[in-house]
């Protein structure tokens, strides 16, 4: 789903930009489930991604690891954002999380921490030159 | 995609289904297995404490000593009067039972009750310190509190035979040598190190806890049945559990909840919005120079906290723990009771939140006077025997 469809004027989700400024990197080897990573795809898009710690659990940081695996236009990826929101509450999270490259195309998220029970749709936003792919996966989590 | 998360020891007693207490005299009280789930969810209890890694005197004997003697010493205040115990009685929870702390005068918020402190990741009602030591420099530096300035506080620690003996063992300095702002620092260390080792012991509301996750009807029947109707509100009906979760029964962070957030009148208590301002402007943060942590990675949730409009009106979630030894309540201590506290999540005023109408975390639970009871008798059973070292 593209960025320009999701949420605008909910107030709920903030755009973040990447600490380190744009990063432009192609799409990476994708890593499989036997390094911990899961896949997330659309028809524009797929990525894979991994939390630390795995189980993710209300009140606690994580960081999240990215990796960009295809993307549909075949351009470099310039800027990647995540972000997280309870739909039900209107409200996102307290933090503003940073994002590193560590690898062309494999970034890791700090500073995520989802601080309620409840569910939580977290957003991935892959910018392409002027083209945005947002990517959505939902976690409830439990008290 | 959907992930659902759950501890998988939880999962596992999920399975069985809802559990059903021992019938006794009153209706048995039934819990779904998600409300199974959100109850075990508040222990074990007590949980595994570790040391404060951006205090290098944590956990340490002569710095707990050392913090103790400092709590209790009215050296700490500029006319001598007061020490922190004057807010922080161990008589009365480590609180003072009054709705706002008066030091050398009266303050803005109520005195918090000092327990299990280790746990949090804020502190203050508003989170303007992101550690223990940062928030008792604070109350020693306050005008309306103690109110000394760092060379005082250096000049009095100097005169004070055994206290300076003691710092210099501790930090390897003397006092009157080192500098004030450092003292200041070491000295607010070794307080922490000492309120560290203040802690809630178990309650009846952990052995029953316990008994559920091992599916001892015949312990679980010993918790009286008002509480555990009162339990059943809390993870139900009430949602309480949305805030207050987990071991120490809150999510550490800060939530509008409708309490009027004027100081006085004309005046408005910024909340959460003004401690994170407070946080940065700190130069005792754990992002500065006098944090021990080598790498900064205590540091994280300083580094990336961010100020938003919503954050006004917004204080700390506390700990429910002991809370019907610490009254009165909220940021102010504007409620007397818990019975209050209670009515006030029942009747809530919506036009005092600030939150988006219609997506609302909170709305009035309309409880019936045999609820609210309930709930309390539920709140009541979440007190344990206060211990502190050394």
């Amino acid at each position: 789903m593209g960025i320009g469809a999701m949420t605008r004027g909910a107030g709920a989700l903030v755009s973040l930009a990447l600490s380190a400024g744009t990063i432009a990197h192609p799409a990476a080897a994708c890593p499989t489930a036997e390094q911990g990573f899961r896949r997330l795809a659309s028809p524009e898009a797929e990525i894979a991604y991994r939390w630390a710690p795995p189980a993710l659990k209300a009140g606690q940081f994580f960081t999240a690891e990215v990796v960009t695996c295809r993307t549909r236009w075949g351009e470099a990826v310039h800027d990647i954002k995540i972000d997280a929101a309870m739909p039900a509450h209107g409200h996102g999270m307290n933090y503003r999380p940073s994002a590193v490259a560590i690898a062309p195309g494999h970034y890791r998220f700090t500073g995520l921490m989802l601080h309620m029970p409840g569910t939580w749709r977290i957003t991935i936003d892959l910018l392409q030159g002027g083209r945005h792919t947002r990517l959505t996966h939902e976690v409830d989590l439990s008290p | 995609m959907k992930q659902r998360v759950l501890p998988s020891a939880v999962a596992a007693l999920m399975l069985a289904g809802a559990a059903v207490l021992a019938a006794g005299p009153e209706q048995a009280v039934t819990f779904s297995a998600d409300e199974r789930a959100a109850i075990l969810a508040h222990g074990p209890w007590p949980p595994p404490r570790h040391p404060d890694p951006s205090n290098r005197v944590s956990g340490n004997r002569d710095a707990i000593s050392l913090g103790r003697r400092l709590f209790f010493d009215t050296r700490l205040s500029l006319d001598g009067r007061q020490s922190c115990a004057t807010c922080h009685d161990p008589a009365t929870a480590f609180a003072d039972g009054k709705p706002r702390g008066i030091g050398r005068a009266l303050v803005d918020r109520n005195a918090i009750a000092l327990a299990n402190l280790g746990l949090n990741r804020w502190f203050g009602w508003a989170g303007a310190a992101d550690s223990l030591w940062a928030q008792s420099i604070h109350p020693i530096v306050d005008v309306k509190e103690l109110g000394l300035t760092a060379e005082q506080l250096r000049d009095r620690l100097a005169a004070a035979p055994a206290i300076a003996a003691a710092y210099t063992h501790l930090f390897q300095a003397a006092v009157a040598h080192d500098a004030a702002e450092r003292v200041l620092v070491n000295a607010a260390k070794a307080l922490a190190a000492f309120q560290e080792t203040i802690v809630t012991g178990r309650t009846p509301f952990d052995d029953f806890r316990d008994a559920l996750e091992r599916s001892d009807t015949r312990s679980m029947a010993h918790y009286p049945r008002p509480a555990q109707r009162g339990l059943a509100i809390f993870v139900g009906k009430g949602n309480c559990t949305a805030c207050h979760f987990g071991p120490n029964f809150t999510s550490g962070e800060f939530e509008d909840v409708g309490v009027p957030h004027f100081a006085e009148q004309g005046r408005v208590d910024a909340g959460r919005h003004g401690g994170i301002a407070a946080l940065r402007a700190s130069p005792f943060n754990l992002l500065s120079p006098y944090s021990d942590n080598a790498d900064k990675a205590a540091g994280v949730p300083t580094r990336h906290v961010e100020q938003q409009h919503r954050n006004w009106g917004e204080f700390r979630v506390p700990s429910l723990r002991n809370v019907a030894r610490t009254a009165p309540y909220m940021h102010n201590g504007s409620l007397a009771t818990l019975q209050d506290v209670v009515r006030h999540y029942s009747e809530l005023n919506e036009e005092r939140l600030h939150g988006h109408a219609g997506r609302r975390l909170l709305r009035p639970l309309r409880l019936t006077p045999q609820e609210a009871a309930d709930l309390v008798a539920f709140l009541e059973t979440l007190s344990g025997e206060i211990s502190f070292g050394p």
